[in-house]
């Protein structure tokens, strides 16, 4: 497995009114060519700032991508100009954000709004252009394509708007997509279809993928590695199959146990973790997971605590699993 | 509960500031008023002329209407502060004596406008259906005129004096306060429908007005103040063309006019009512926007 | 989009139809009658011409007789030139009036959109602080004081430009800046405004992620979208400037439309008094109703279908 992507110890700030928001805080992960990777968290926790770092589309005013590598192919992306990342944007590394009802530029047409990226990074002509886009739309299910072409993302509903800006993230068939909570904002009943579709087109180019997402359900069935992410760090990391069997952190250990599962018996009360993620303007000095542990040690608070390996490419940053124990097991009644 | 728990805390940690949190909108949009400093330039020039002016016969050497024909078109000097303009007249008071017109037709003509567009809007929101689109029919049509040719028409049929450009200024200006106030009751309106209904039936109109005043008052206060510079303005565009105020009443529209025939010689007699007018004018825009601001409920912490 | 032409259109004709009839009940408010001179008439003339121009008539058939001429063109005769309709009055100013309020137009959409742009893009730097005095301060002061503090800068003390008249191209510089100076204040402060939001909005972020360039983002992206609220000002601005003219030109004695109107005033010219305040409001509407059209054409969230 070749790696596409390596960041290394990213971390970025945003300096506002009431103080420097350490937004991430130091994280490290890596995709492979082809590969699924879950960045997983509850909202705040930096994920999305780490994607957003990663493509620099920080805004830079307030925001302040102030150390790391981002090893991409090769090029430490955080070195290039502006021009180098314009041209690795949408044709090499694309996106597709969270909110389909605002992402879209409601005076263009659809139709411009694809071709215009195939025009600029692939030079191709007008005609050839909408020939490709008409494709692309066919791809992602929609409709009658080439009759939609000149219609206007008013005319669409969210599903449809979002299978539009899949289609926008694949035109230049990139080596990467980065895909923020693709479904967050669209109907329960869409969020399996829009999803299906973006790992079969991604399977087929042999694209690799980070799906940014806060439902595990997701993680669970798409993903073929997860970094659990919290206040600005990465908790663990490892095989989907490793960290949902076996999970070497509390916090994931609650993450999973707060999701309602069918096989178990209905009475079940869902485990919510109490307390709030931590104000990352001060964050604490050890884990940061530490004030809402249940399982926590003295020593969790001194110092910010690495990730250690357990197993083979199962790491942890928890200090008790690090040192054997893992007591939460027992409570998510897990083999 | 949580304004308790912060001042509490200040009260412990800091020395008491000035910057206290105030618990009604008034108190609170009045702190941040002082903290606009263009607003409180503004609002301090229109202070300073209105004292100027009311208090103008105490300090001022010369009248406004005075003519000395040894002394025309004198420069700015130590006896004339401004120059003499043409008739031999000071300058300097009859800017001073000008300001009062202007200060009188600003704050006048929005008793007028008051009396006329409230009323008018309260209706048409209260009533509502057809009285409200008839009415908003006529308020349309009236936005139709070129405001400043219908306010020269009414000056021309009125005639007479300064009340009489007071209401012609205000006939034409009620329009805006109209719309707005309609605008506020109506949004009012949908507010407090239901816990109206909940209410013991009561007067809906009573509970209506008492919950009106504080929300719409601060919109109301903002649009008069813009409206202030607008009258100012029509006043000295009247005097201008020779239909303002009647001599001797001193005007700047009438001291620029008269200033306009000896442009060459005696720019000053130009300028300074010029300069006048805008900086009045500007004064009031300045105090608007920090009213605006002020008062603007989303902005408060 | 057709029907809701016609409806603008009916309601336009009901508009002019209501300023008709409130202007020409205000006129005959007036004191004095139209053949009020210096040297007062004999009572016989005075007979004779209220019956040449149909004043004998009782209110509403004159009203009546003047909607029916109006319609074909005809707004009567100028009472004070006896030989010259008002329509042709009207006609020699009016294209004096319109060139000036054109240029007065293009000067603040010239200065007002360039400048919000340039206060937008680089917030907080030079630009921006002086875009923000310009609109505001600009924005109060009246075009007339404007006019005369150019005059005094431009003719008194420069002795660059004349000071009145029209013909000669120097005549048009000051009072299209003065007339212009409001409306550039206003659009410049919309632009920066519209320009602001728009830039903060999620799909230009999206176009951002494409890998656009900076100059495509802003010229397709940003703009079509920031420049929609200052469509909409542009109407009422156009409006505002046909309106104010008049102050200015009779600052400059520009031969306009405003300036007739003025005179007509003083002169108790009834025929010209109605017809300019007709043609007044003609126009506002009717350049309204452009601006509302145009913006369902830039706008395709706004079609009237």
């Amino acid at each position: 497995m070749t790696k596409l992507l390596e960041v290394k110890n990213l971390v970025t700030h945003f300096v506002t009114q009431d103080g420097i928001v350490q937004a991430v805080n130091g994280v490290s992960f890596e995709v492979n060519q082809g590969e699924i990777v879950a960045l997983v968290g509850e909202s705040g926790c930096g994920k999305t700032v780490s994607s957003l770092s990663v493509l620099q589309l920080i805004p830079q005013p307030p925001g302040k991508i102030v150390d790391g590598k981002v090893i991409f192919a090769g090029m430490d992306l955080l070195k290039k100009s502006k021009e180098e990342m314009q041209k690795i944007r949408g044709s090499r590394i694309s996106m597709i954000f969270q909110e389909p009802m605002t992402s879209l530029n409601p005076v263009l047409t659809i139709g411009r709004q694809l071709t215009e990226g195939l025009q600029f990074h692939l030079k191709l002509d007008k005609k050839e252009a909408t020939r490709q886009a008409v494709e692309l739309l066919k791809s992602v299910g929609i409709p009658h394509a080439e009759g939609r072409l000149n219609d206007y993302p008013h005319h669409f509903s969210g599903g449809m708007r979002q299978r539009v800006m899949i289609a926008m993230a694949l035109a230049c068939e990139p080596q990467l997509v980065i895909a923020d909570e693709p479904t967050t904002a669209v109907d329960v009943t869409i969020q399996a279809q829009l999803l299906d579709l973006i790992r079969n087109l991604t399977l087929r180019l042999n694209t690799a993928l980070i799906i940014i997402t806060h439902n595990l359900g997701v993680v669970a069935r798409y993903a073929q590695r997860v970094y659990v992410m919290y206040a600005g760090q990465i908790m663990e990391q490892g095989t989907a199959i490793d960290v949902y069997h076996n999970p070497l952190h509390p916090y994931t250990a609650g993450l999973l146990g707060s999701v309602p599962r069918l096989d178990e018996p209905r009475r079940t009360r869902l485990q919510p973790i109490d307390g709030q993620p931590p104000d990352l303007i001060a964050p604490p000095q050890g884990c940061p997971f530490a004030p809402r542990c249940v399982y926590v040690k003295p020593e969790c608070k001194l110092k910010r605590l690495p990730l250690v390996e357990i197993n083979s490419g199962h790491f942890t940053a928890c200090l008790v699993a690090q040192e054997g124990a893992l007591p939460w097991k027992k409570i998510l009644s897990l083999k | 509960m949580f304004n308790l728990f912060y001042r509490a805390k200040k009260e412990v940690t800091e020395p008491e500031t000035s910057s206290r949190q105030h618990h009604t909108l008034w108190g609170d949009a009045w702190v941040r008023l002082r903290r606009n400093k263009l607003a409180v330039l503004g609002g301090s020039i229109i202070l300073l002329l209105a004292l100027a002016a009311i208090f103008a016969p105490l300090y001022l050497k010369y009248d406004f209407a005075t003519q000395n024909y040894d002394a025309i078109l004198v420069g700015p000097s130590t006896e004339h502060l401004l120059g003499t303009d043409e008739l031999g007249r000071d300058v300097f008071s009859r800017l001073i004596y000008g300001a009062r017109t202007s200060l009188a037709v600003g704050l006048f003509t929005q008793l007028v406008v008051l009396m006329v567009g409230l009323p008018i809007g309260a209706i048409a929101a209260a009533a509502g259906g057809r009285v409200d689109n008839l009415l908003m029919r006529f308020v349309d049509i009236m936005y139709a005129f070129p405001d400043i040719l219908l306010i020269i028409l009414l000056r021309a049929i009125f005639g007479g004096s300064i009340f009489m450009i007071f209401l012609a200024i205000g006939l034409v200006a009620w329009v805006g306060i109209a719309r707005l106030v309609r605008g506020q009751i109506l949004s009012v309106k949908q507010r407090d429908f239901v816990a109206a209904a909940r209410a013991m039936g009561g007067s809906g109109a009573y509970v209506t007005l008492r919950h009106l005043l504080p929300n719409s008052l601060g919109p109301i206060i903002v649009a008069i103040t813009f409206n202030i510079p607008r009258a100012i303005f029509a006043e000295a565009a009247l005097s201008y063309i020779g239909i303002g105020v009647r001599p001797p009443t001193p005007s700047w529209g009438t001291m620029i006019a008269d200033g306009n025939n000896v442009i060459y010689a005696a720019p000053y007699l130009v300028i300074f009512p010029a300069i006048a007018i805008a900086i009045l004018m500007l004064s009031f825009t300045f105090l608007g926007d920090g009213l605006r601001d002020a008062l603007d409920p989303r902005l408060r912490r | 989009m057709g029907k809701y032409i016609l409806r603008r259109i009916l309601w336009l004709g009901l508009v002019l139809l209501a300023v008709s009839f409130i202007t020409f009940s205000l006129m005959h408010l007036v004191p004095g009658g139209p053949w009020d001179r210096e040297k007062e008439l004999a009572p016989q003339i005075v007979e004779n011409l209220n019956i040449k121009y149909g004043l004998d008539k009782p209110f509403y058939e004159q009203y009546i007789n003047y909607v029916w001429n109006a319609l074909h063109g005809d707004l009567g005769v100028s009472y004070k030139y006896q030989d010259r309709s008002v329509t042709e009055i009207i006609g020699t100013g009016l294209p004096i009036t319109a060139t000036l309020g054109v240029i007065a137009f293009i000067l603040a959409l010239v200065i007002g959109i360039p400048l919000g742009m340039a206060a937008a893009l680089k917030q907080n730097s030079v630009i921006d602080y002086v875009a923000v005095v310009f609109s505001t301060v600009f924005a109060s002061i009246p075009g007339f004081v404007l006019g005369i503090l150019l005059v005094i800068i431009f003719s008194v003390w420069l002795h660059w430009l004349p000071t009145s008249g029209w013909g000669d191209w120097r005549q048009i510089i000051m009072p299209a800046f003065s007339l212009a100076a409001l409306p550039a204040a206003y659009t410049a402060r919309i632009t920066r405004a519209s320009m602001l939001e728009v830039v903060r909005q999620d799909y230009i972020r999206t176009a951002r992620a494409k890998g656009l360039s900076e100059r495509i983002i802003l010229s397709r992206h940003t703009l079509r979208n920031a420049l929609i609220p200052v469509v909409t000002v542009a109407g009422p601005e156009l409006a505002f400037l046909i309106a104010g003219s008049f102050i200015i030109e009779n600052i400059f004695s520009i031969p306009g439309v405003g300036r007739l109107f003025v005179q007509g005033v003083f002169a108790r010219d009834y025929g010209l008094i109605m017809g300019t305040i007709l043609f007044y409001a003609f126009a506002v509407a009717i350049i309204n109703l452009i601006v509302d059209i145009m913006y369902g054409w830039i706008d395709p969230r706004i079609r009237y279908d």
